[in-house]
């Protein structure tokens, strides 16, 4: 049913069709209007959940690992901070094989502070073993949550489904929120295999020796690979459901004979989007929009990329004293193409700096002299740094 | 075959029983039986650290079925032995000791009440003959040991009724009706009595020799020892012991006012009581002290220091350190006695010798003088096998020096302390002896082992409570009749056998099994092949020592393995 | 009488009692936190769900592919186990089971790294029992000082030497820390005392919300005394008075172990090579350091008024007076 509806409240209100039995709660912008959200409806009947309002994040995750270890459906929501202070437990989750969804509101990370969108926090555990989806609008993410659970429980991988805090949690707009039966109908109740149980008690985490370690990595890592049909599946199969996509693995729009393409993650593809649409005197360009970026999909990234002689890999992220994170993925998933283009890396909206339309010629401009860009915060003013800091970065990274 | 992860690694319940940690050990613990010092201590040889167990487990028959298979006599020994299982008793050293010779006189009266058979093994008709000379307490126990191990046992005795020197014991130590009653009892497993059968005038050695297969002799000492001061003894004079006799048997004794009796033994305690429950004002005469554990053995009196108190709260003066040192007499009766302070003292060989102090002189005016200085044998018919020596020199098992055949035991032997349970303790052991001899078996170990001390016992698991005391009649309530020493009631016997430690055994606190902290401790109902109910479960066990530590009985040892 | 033989395996299952624990675990010879593990589960019976924290507990009891437990039984993390715990209960409680949480967790667990996650999940009323195995140091990782490890003992982090005395500082009452939560019941208790421990968690787990115990437990190779000394350690700890046995319900004191013949904290304190530097001769600060000790111990004993009436000696309620046929008091 469309309504009209803040980023936020369409995510909670997602939530609750899900019936997540536990629900752990931290306040963090810009989060927090999630949790308050459910908070409202559990208070107001509408949800029936255990609703767990915890003393910090490192526990709001620890929480929910407790809640699906012992066999119930479960769901919290953090950012930025409280994504750093629960990594090791992210960690925990994954390597356990425990399904659960989580989202993370994008935003910055301190030093310095900053509550404004980018995407660092969910850059930073890349590698702790979940499944990570990008939502590029507020209906993406209203889909992606509830294919989350599913590919979730098939895959026992748990998954972080990523909105851009405040450009997309704070944002109103008309939202198809789908109705309980369609969901029941895509979610099967909650089954977990190994959830403790004194009938059957087994225990969980238990310390691995050498012996075995690797192989419970080669599992993972394999697991996550996999979880590729997956992602797709449910995707299809909603589609089939509800009439929209959530975007798949990744999404590519532009004319076929497009020779320069921009990759994104996230909402940034509507501002890229609304640009092409003004600056028609620009070359054609297509832009492909990554959704599921681990598992990272590799072989439909190339197919997306089959034809363009450049790529600009667009991040709001970066990997201080080396460069673009993404971009780093791409050359080397490119790299087996036959004709590989030309990449270019980086990042932009740091902070929450605004994107303005205008940052599309300039991308444009950038790359026309036909030399591969170097690595650039391309929306950095220069005349803002410190007088300590000016003539920093003559030594081009290489 | 490899092995396979789980997903998430994962384990199944209770899988490190695959990994046996016992491999780790350096020590195991062992259960180790070992005596109690009450055992130990006991003349008779009686287990009643095992009684007690028993009757702390609320069955008093099995606990007299298991007193009555060292001693057949608890009744009797209840009332009149020293009890020096009191005095090794390890909770003497924590509260008070347990009163075992309280619960040893409970479970004989018990008996004679409700006339448990005693637990013998039935007769067959060609069983072994064994000879007994002497129905006294020594003699009556081996019989009963003979009957009990399955042989035929004949007791002789130069008088009519059984009993010897018990009845010399006044009613208030020892009522006769109970001696007459325990050892009715026992005579009735299967022991043939023969009454007036004088060894020597009657029967003789040699024969018995050919017709029995073995000879125990328990003659006693029926012969007073001769005495005299300088020579000279008075025309009326008693022997301590025949007065008792004589007091037992008709109720009378001579004319008297005052009396010095001789001596520092249970008799002369005795007669001296007997004297001044009569009114005689009774002194008592010896070289001894009170008894004192900071003397030396040799100086105390040998008489049971109880019975000593008695004495002097009955009025009864003891002369300790005394000796007579001249008769005064009118005619040939006494009318005093000389004593002077005299001690045993060791000389420069190391044998002790009486010293007179001069100097220290004094007079009691008394009427008679009663020396109970103690007995010796009546040779009559053993006159060989004596050869002179006043008592027999028997070996461990009893045997008299030089014979395979023939034993002795009780007061006729040398060395012996002259107690009753002594006495007993002697006819069970010649008896067991006997009785492998005949059936060509070999003689049981007399070693009761090392009796476990206070050290290894844990008293953090004991409350302290102290030990009921034997209600004892006001001396102004006291006659000459009824005992002086009464019983202890029923519950009071359960308290008091609840206090035991169960020293070197079991008593399946639990405690191992519930502090194992590798759970190699298991718990059986049935009883396992050491006796408890624990069983060590040595594939897991880490020997770390928590319960050998812990025990509180002093039952787990730890035993090096490497 | 006839004999038979009876495997140990068929033996071993037929024990009257609950085994939460099996045999073959790795702790070291006379572990006192072994113990008490066994113990605590025996008294929780099966229905039960463990969220245990990193540490000795963990390590020794779960070398994959093998587990002593033979309970439903989860390691995440050090620091989180009173939300792994409540995470758990909120769950069982959204599914309508009756079984019942329990969260272990050691000192270093429970005191330091994981105090956050305990105190929220005893501020949110959880229906968990935290069972802390008090063993006052880091013990897993070697021997360092936490904030449970008693003032002057050594650790490798606490070392004494010229300009030290062993750890500065004092053990931290993390029992009255709990108790301010208001929670309906906190305790301490020994392994000296297992039917103490025994009775102790069947009053807990039945109550409806957050309770907590903290169970001393002796170390021997951290403590540095055979392990076949640790009972009597851990008694002697309670009969001085540096542990009290008490039990707290909301803020208030309702109940503790009495004292009845008070040993002087030399005693315990010598047993121990954690505290041989107290001994050295001729030193005073030795001299002051055991007096102070002393102070902590006649504090303790005024302030949770530890000592007991009554002519027996001995501790009563508790206090593990044998009888024979294996009848403790409680």
């Amino acid at each position: 049913m469309l309504k009209a509806l803040e980023g936020s409240q369409a995510i909670a209100e997602t939530v609750m069709l899900c019936r997540p039995q536990v629900v752990a709660a931290y306040p963090i912008t810009p989060q927090t209007h999630i949790v308050e959200n459910i908070a409202k409806l559990v208070a107001n009947g509408r949800m029936n959940c255990e609703f767990v309002s915890v003393e910090s994040e490192f526990s709001a995750a620890s929480l929910v690992l407790g809640a699906a270890s012992a066999g119930s459906r479960c769901y919290t929501a953090s950012a930025s901070q409280g994504i750093l202070l629960m990594s090791e437990v992210l960690y925990n989750i994954a390597g356990l094989r425990v399904p659960m969804v989580m989202t993370c509101a994008n935003r910055a990370i301190s030093a310095p502070l900053s509550i404004w969108n980018d995407q660092q926090d969910s850059m930073a555990v890349r590698d702790a073993g979940w499944i990570q989806l990008y939502c590029a609008d507020n209906q993406e993410a209203v889909d992606t949550t509830i294919q989350a659970y599913r590919i979730s429980e098939k895959t026992e991988l748990p998954v972080m489904v990523c909105v851009d805090g405040f450009t997309l949690t704070h944002t109103l707009e008309p939202i198809d929120i789908p109705d309980q039966d369609m969901v029941d109908a895509f979610l099967p109740p909650f089954n977990f295999a190994r959830a403790l149980n004194p009938r059957n008690p087994i225990s969980v985490g238990t310390l691995v020796s050498p012996d075995f370690y690797p192989e419970a990595r080669h599992s993972h890592h394999h697991a996550l690979l996999d979880a590729i049909t997956d992602i797709v599946a449910a995707d299809a199969d909603w589609q089939e459901l509800s009439g929209r996509s959530a975007g798949g693995l990744l999404a590519a729009d532009g004319p076929d004979d497009a020779r320069i393409g921009i990759l994104t993650l996230g909402s940034i593809y509507g501002t890229l989007s609304a640009a092409r649409d003004e600056y028609t005197d620009l070359p054609s360009t297509r832009l492909i929009r990554l959704r599921a970026y681990r598992p990272f999909p590799a072989d439909a990234l190339r197919r997306a990329c089959e034809g363009l002689t450049d790529l600009i890999v667009l991040e709001r992220a970066l990997s201080p004293g080396y460069g673009g994170i993404v971009a780093a993925e791409v050359h080397s998933a490119l790299a087996a193409m036959d004709s590989t283009p030309r990449i270019h890396s980086f990042a932009v909206g740091l902070g929450g700096r605004d994107i303005p339309l205008e940052l599309y010629r300039k991308l444009h401009d950038t790359i026309s002299s036909g030399e591969v860009a170097p690595f650039s915060i391309i929306d950095v003013d220069l005349d803002k740094l410190p007088m300590e800091d000016r003539g920093l970065g003559r030594a081009v990274n290489g | 075959m490899t092995m396979k992860l789980t997903r998430s690694g994962f384990a199944l319940p209770g899988t490190t029983l695959s990994y046996r940690t016992g491999t780790w050990r350096t020590q195991r613990p062992q259960h180790l039986h070992s005596a109690a010092p009450c055992h130990a201590a006991c003349p008779a040889g009686e287990d009643p650290q095992a009684y007690i167990a028993l009757l702390d487990e609320g069955k008093p028959r099995q606990a007299w079925e298991k007193l009555v298979s060292a001693n057949p006599m608890p009744a009797i020994t209840g009332r009149v032995c020293p009890h020096p299982c009191e005095g090794g008793c390890n909770r003497g050293e924590y509260d008070s000791p347990l009163a075992i010779h309280s619960i040893e006189r409970y479970l004989g009266d018990l008996a004679l009440e409700k006339n448990w058979s005693y637990p013998v093994a039935v007769q067959t008709s060609g069983a072994a003959r064994v000879a007994v000379i002497g129905a006294g307490p020594s003699g009556l126990s081996a019989a009963y040991h003979l009957t009990r191990m399955g042989l035929k046992a004949t007791v002789f005795d130069r008088v009519t009724e059984i009993g010897g020197t018990l009845f010399s014991i006044p009613d208030y130590r020892l009522p006769r009706d109970v001696v007459r009653s325990e050892l009715g009892r026992i005579l009735a497993t299967g022991i043939e009595f023969q009454p007036n059968h004088q060894l020597g005038r009657d029967i003789y050695l040699a024969d018995l020799q050919q017709d029995f297969a073995a000879v125990y002799l328990a003659p006693g000492v029926m012969q007073s020892q001769d005495w005299s001061i300088d020579g000279v003894t008075p025309r009326d004079l008693h022997q301590g012991l025949q007065l008792l006799k004589q007091w037992g048997d008709v109720n009378s004794l001579p004319e008297m006012k005052s009396a010095a009796v001789i001596g520092g033994g249970n008799t002369a305690i005795d007669i001296a009581r007997v004297l001044q429950y009569n009114g005689v004002k009774t002194h008592i005469v010896i070289h001894s002290s009170m008894p004192d554990p900071n003397n030396p053995l040799e100086d105390d009196m040998r008489a049971i220091p109880r019975e000593i108190d008695q004495a002097l709260e009955e009025g009864v003066q003891i002369h300790t350190h005394h000796g007579i040192k001249r008769l005064i007499l009118r005619g040939e009766k006494v009318t005093g006695i000389e004593i002077v302070r005299m001690r045993k003292l060791r000389n420069e060989k190391g044998r002790l010798h009486r010293v007179a102090f001069e100097g220290t002189e004094s007079i009691l005016h008394v009427d008679q003088v009663i020396p109970a200085i103690g007995q010796v044998i009546d040779p009559t018919g053993m006159e060989k096998l004596l050869r002179n020596t006043s008592y027999f020199k028997i070996d461990a098992y009893g045997r008299v020096e030089g014979h395979n055949d023939i034993f002795a035991g009780g007061d006729a032997v040398e060395g012996n302390g002259g107690t009753v349970t002594e006495a007993v303790g002697n006819g069970r052991i010649a008896a067991e002896a006997i009785a492998a001899t005949i059936r060509h078996q070999s003689l049981p170990s007399l070693d009761r082992g090392a009796a476990v001390t206070f050290d290894k016992l844990n008293m953090a698991y004991f409350e302290h409570g102290e030990r009921a005391e034997q209600p004892i009649l006001p001396v102004g309530q006291r006659t000459c009749e009824a005992e002086i020493e009464g019983d202890l009631t029923a519950s009071q016997i359960a308290a008091e056998a609840h206090r035991c430690f169960a020293c070197g055994n079991c008593m399946s606190c639990d405690n191992c099994w519930t502090l194992c902290p590798d759970s190699s401790v298991l718990k059986t109902q049935e009883i396992a092949s050491d006796g408890s109910h624990y069983v060590f479960d040595y594939d897991y066990c880490k020997g770390c020592g928590l319960c050998a530590n812990e025990c509180p009985c002093g039952y787990i040892v730890m035993v090096d393995e490497l | 009488m006839s004999t038979q033989e009876i495997s140990l395996e068929k033996l071993r299952v037929r024990q009257p009692r609950f085994e939460g624990i099996e045999s073959g675990h790795r702790a070291c010879l006379g572990c006192g936190e072994a113990l008490a593990a066994r113990l605590v589960t025996e008294a929780a019976g099966p229905d039960v769900m463990i969220a245990n924290a990193t540490g000795c507990l963990e390590i020794f009891t779960t070398p994959w592919p093998e587990s002593a437990w033979r309970l439903p039984w989860m390691h995440s993390l050090f620091e989180n186990t009173g939300a792994i715990a409540a995470g758990m209960e909120s769950a069982l409680k959204a599914q309508g089971k009756p079984t019942k949480v329990l969260a272990f967790g050691g000192d270093g667990g429970t005191f330091d790294i994981g105090f956050q996650a305990l105190s929220g999940m005893l501020e949110r009323g959880h229906n968990v029992l935290y069972v802390c195995f008090d063993n006052e140091a880091y013990m897993n990782t070697g021997i360092q000082r936490s904030s449970s490890t008693p003032h002057a003992a050594m650790t490798t982090t606490s070392p004494p030497g010229s300009e030290r005395m062993g750890k500065r500082h004092l053990k931290k009452d993390i029992l009255s820390i709990v108790a301010s939560h208001h929670i309906p019941y906190a305790a301490t208790s020994s392994v000296a005392y297992p039917s103490d421990i025994r009775k102790k968690v069947r009053r807990a787990i039945a109550i409806e919300g957050p309770t907590f115990m903290q169970i001393h437990c002796p170390c021997p190779l951290g403590w540095g005394h055979e392990g076949a000394h640790s009972i009597e350690v851990a008694r002697l700890a309670v009969q001085t008075g540096l542990f009290p046995v008490i039990e707290l319900e909301r803020r208030e004191l309702i109940g503790s172990m009495p004292i009845r013949e008070p040993r002087p904290v030399t005693e315990y304190l010598a047993m121990q090579q954690r505290f041989r530097h107290l001994f050295a001769k001729n030193d005073s600060r030795a001299v002051e350091e055991l007096a102070h000790i002393q102070a902590l111990a006649d504090h303790n004993i005024k302030h949770f008024n530890l000592r007991g009436e009554g002519a027996d000696a001995l501790d009563s309620e508790g206090a593990d007076t044998v009888r024979r046929g294996g009848m403790r008091r409680s």
